[in-house]
């Protein structure tokens, strides 16, 4: 098994593993305090979007409704406890998100904001804010 | 880099983001080692958790590995998160695929655990009618919005108060991708501030302190982080830079030239200006 490999083959089985439990009811799609912010989700069918998660986490296109949300997850976790199934919703969301991002290749199907200055703006602000000799404890 | 860590300390893997506040890693390791844990901070890149990555699980769960494994080569027994993706990342992709030899604890679960010993300790005074920035997210993982609280309310005179407010997402740096929600939730956040006749907000986590200490401009109120309130009723000294830097008409003037250089001109000019310039979300 190569480096990273683990990650993905863990992103593909918690995948199939919570897309068979979810019954598509909709609970935690009406329980999103996001939804207000991810376009044609608040008038769309909860049922429906839900499907379309399912979707994503099956490899599939998903819907754009399906989409939206799981581009505005920002992990509330408020669906957590209203699931009824024995899963984590939030979890759900996040495989999904991170499938949706392309993170098992094939592409993105959100946008992807990533910052490529990540980490020389991290190492920059430690030599503001940090000793050398912290610095190279710490860092 | 190796983690310095003996196998007789804690780590204390404070994130990457947390750079950007040096004095709350070293309050921290300085009020752990007074309820008697001593703690060997680790974080930035090479301690990454894989979150920057995650659009590619190959480079994410390299990163993720390597810092599991580098933990684990240091003996250390527990793994003390305070960033609230690492911690999940690590209970969600870490541990599951690179499986790690240590416990891993929240700061606040092992401060609020050490709470007695916490108390004797609190000497000094804080005036403070405080508000707790609180999320949602995490709470359910880590109750943070009750155990923050519990620790404010060991700091003599200070009273904390909950209006119920909990914004969306896990912390700030979350909502702050989404367009409007940020700008929503600090709206929501002072109203209830005015509401409460509050003159203090804390912070829970670094991300929100980033993005909510330029609510104080022209406002009657201050802006900390719980660390910092709990270090002032321990008598620790310190200096919140980057709120300063941050608050500042010239951060430039503000940081000073020979820390400038020492950071690096273009890195501080490309990199760290225009984050202390950008004007505040609402």
């Amino acid at each position: 098994m190569g480096p990273g490999t683990g990650l993905a083959d863990h992103i593909r089985a918690e995948s199939t593993r919570l897309a068979a439990v979810c019954t598509s009811c909709g609970a935690c799609v009406r329980a999103c305090p996001m939804v207000a912010y991810a376009p044609g989700v608040a008038d769309a069918d909860a049922v429906a979007v839900v499907t379309g998660v399912l979707d994503v986490l099956r490899d599939g296109p998903g819907t754009p409704e399906a989409l939206a949300w799981i581009g505005g997850c920002t992990r509330s976790a408020v669906c957590t406890p209203v699931c009824p199934e024995p899963m984590d919703p939030a979890m759900m969301m996040r495989l999904a998100n991170m499938r949706a991002r392309g993170a098992l290749g094939g592409g993105a199907q959100i946008p992807v904001k990533q910052d490529p200055g990540w980490s020389a703006r991290v190492k920059a602000f430690a030599r503001l804010t940090m000793t050398e000799e912290e610095q190279a404890k710490w860092l | 880099m190796a983690v310095t860590a003996r196998w007789d300390q804690v780590v204390f893997w404070y994130g990457c983001n947390m750079a950007r506040h040096g004095e709350i890693i070293r309050l921290v390791t300085q009020i752990l080692r007074a309820v008697g844990v001593d703690a060997a901070p680790a974080g930035g890149p090479a301690h990454c958790c894989g979150s920057p990555q995650e659009a590619s699980a190959r480079i994410a769960g390299g990163m993720a590995s390597r810092t599991v494994e580098k933990f684990n080569a240091t003996g250390c027994g527990q793994v003390v998160t305070w960033c609230p993706s690492c911690h999940m990342n690590m209970d969600d992709f870490m541990a599951p695929v690179t499986p790690p030899v240590f416990e891993t604890r929240h700061i606040t679960e092992l401060l609020h655990a050490r709470r007695e010993r916490l108390r004797e300790l609190m000497v000094h005074p804080v005036a403070a009618r405080a508000v707790l920035h609180s999320h949602a997210g995490f709470n359910g993982r880590v109750p943070v919005n009750d155990l923050v609280p519990d620790l404010l309310r060991l700091v003599p005179g200070v009273e904390v108060i909950d209006p119920g407010l909990r914004v969306p997402g896990h912390m700030c740096s979350a909502i702050s991708a989404v367009p409007g929600v940020l700008a929503a939730s600090q709206r929501a956040t002072l109203d209830v501030m005015a509401a409460a006749q509050a003159d203090t907000l804390v912070t829970v986590f670094h991300s929100c302190h980033r993005e909510t200490v330029a609510l104080e401009r022209g406002r009657n109120f201050r802006v900390v982080n719980w660390i910092h309130l709990l270090a002032e009723g321990l008598g620790l000294g310190y200096e919140d830079e980057y709120k300063i830097w941050r608050n500042a008409e010239d951060p430039r003037g503000a940081i000073g030239p020979e820390r400038i250089a020492a950071a690096g001109d273009v890195a501080f000019e490309r990199l760290v200006e225009p984050e202390l310039r950008r004007p505040p979300t609402v």
